[in-house]
């Protein structure tokens, strides 16, 4: 569960120490609200709720801090060009790509797709973490995957 | 295995795309893309399989149960240390605003007394004390009055003593000024002559040659 929801807000800001950060955030303040826990239907779809909000709001909050990600990636791009075998950096490049167009993706989208592909979630149990409808839940599913596919096939050829 | 698997292979990529698969059905499409040695037909897909994988084994960093732990204490502790202040917290909001209020009326009250004060005070209660004081106060500044006045006598008379001409030095200051008034006037006078005498002079030669 923990790692679940870890996973979760990595795929969101992309940065272990900052998804550490608000895991344990989220795990002091359920903590500290032990008596309201009955309360909560479902905890862990609420947990996913919280940490998914949390991570949103703290890659705001990142993006004003700190600017350098996508000079991040360029470094990767170039250190991989340098130093490694080429499949290796085709593997690599690939990574970042898939990456880069996941995170173009909208934000149902790309959490959708990430909790399916990276949690293996059922479709209610995405719909009860995202507080949207199954429908909406296939669709954003729907659309994520073709979007991979394009992206896949149009760099195959 | 390849040739047996592909056209289910390929049903189940298509089922895939059209989000028509199972969690289970996923997982075989995850593992069938993880093999090494892969048909060229799927090849451009496997990246997106590798990548999910690869997410799926991130994961907390070892430390992190511990740095939790110590969290947890540390909150706890906090909670302990400010729970009195906690408790009193709206107690501690009313307690301000009363202070604010008592503060104010009490400056408003020694401001207004303050202007409303005349500047003398009856301070006796005795009449007679206070005729006594009183005329113990007139009778000191009248004392100091009349040395002053002494004094001041007792330097007249010692100048009187002096026997100065009085009519002398009056006269003397007249004259000061006179003098300083004619040498103003003699020395405009000396420079007019001065220029008058050129003249003169030659006057004087052209009446005797006639």
């Amino acid at each position: 569960m923990k790692d679940r929801l870890f996973r979760l807000a990595y795929g969101i800001v992309r940065d272990q120490e900052e998804a550490e950060d608000i895991l344990q955030d989220l795990l002091l303040k359920l903590w500290s609200r032990k008596e309201e826990w009955s309360d909560i239907g479902n905890l862990e779809a609420y947990c996913f709720r919280a940490i998914k909000n949390m991570a949103l709001d703290r890659l705001a909050t990142m993006t004003v801090r700190k600017t350098d990600s996508i000079e991040r990636e360029k470094e990767d791009l170039y250190f991989v060009d340098h130093q490694s075998p080429h499949s290796e950096m085709v593997v690599k490049e690939q990574r970042i790509l898939i990456e880069r167009c996941l995170r173009e993706l909208p934000e149902n989208q790309q959490l959708t797709f990430r909790l399916r592909e990276v949690e293996g979630m059922s479709y209610r149990e995405i719909s009860e973490t995202l507080a949207i409808s199954e429908d909406l839940v296939k669709i954003s599913l729907f659309r994520a995957r073709k979007k991979m596919k394009e992206l896949l096939a149009g760099y195959g050829s | 295995m390849a040739a047996k698997n592909d056209g289910y292979i390929d049903i189940l990529l298509e089922r895939y795309w059209s989000c028509e698969t199972t969690l289970s059905e996923e997982q075989e499409l995850r593992d069938f893309f993880s093999q090494s040695n892969l048909p060229a037909a799927w090849q451009p897909y496997a990246p997106l399989f590798a990548y999910t994988r690869e997410e799926q084994s991130v994961s907390l960093s070892e430390g992190f149960d511990e740095r939790l732990k110590k969290a947890m204490e540390k909150e706890k502790a906090g909670n302990k240390e400010y729970i009195t202040i906690r408790i009193f917290a709206p107690l501690l909001r009313v307690a301000a605003s009363l202070l604010l209020i008592v503060g104010l009326g009490i400056s408003i009250f020694f401001i207004t007394r303050q202007n409303n004060n005349p500047w003398f005070v009856e301070t006796y209660d005795d009449p007679n004390a206070a005729i006594k004081d009183a005329t113990y106060a007139l009778e000191k500044l009248s004392h100091a009055l009349q040395t002053t006045e002494e004094a001041s006598l007792e330097t007249i008379r010692v100048i009187d003593d002096l026997d100065i001409d009085w009519s002398a030095l009056d006269s003397l200051m007249a004259e000061d000024e006179e003098l300083t008034a004619d040498s103003l006037a003699a020395t405009a006078q000396e420079k007019k002559d001065t220029l008058h005498i050129g003249t003169f002079i030659s006057n004087n030669k052209k009446e005797k040659e006639i």
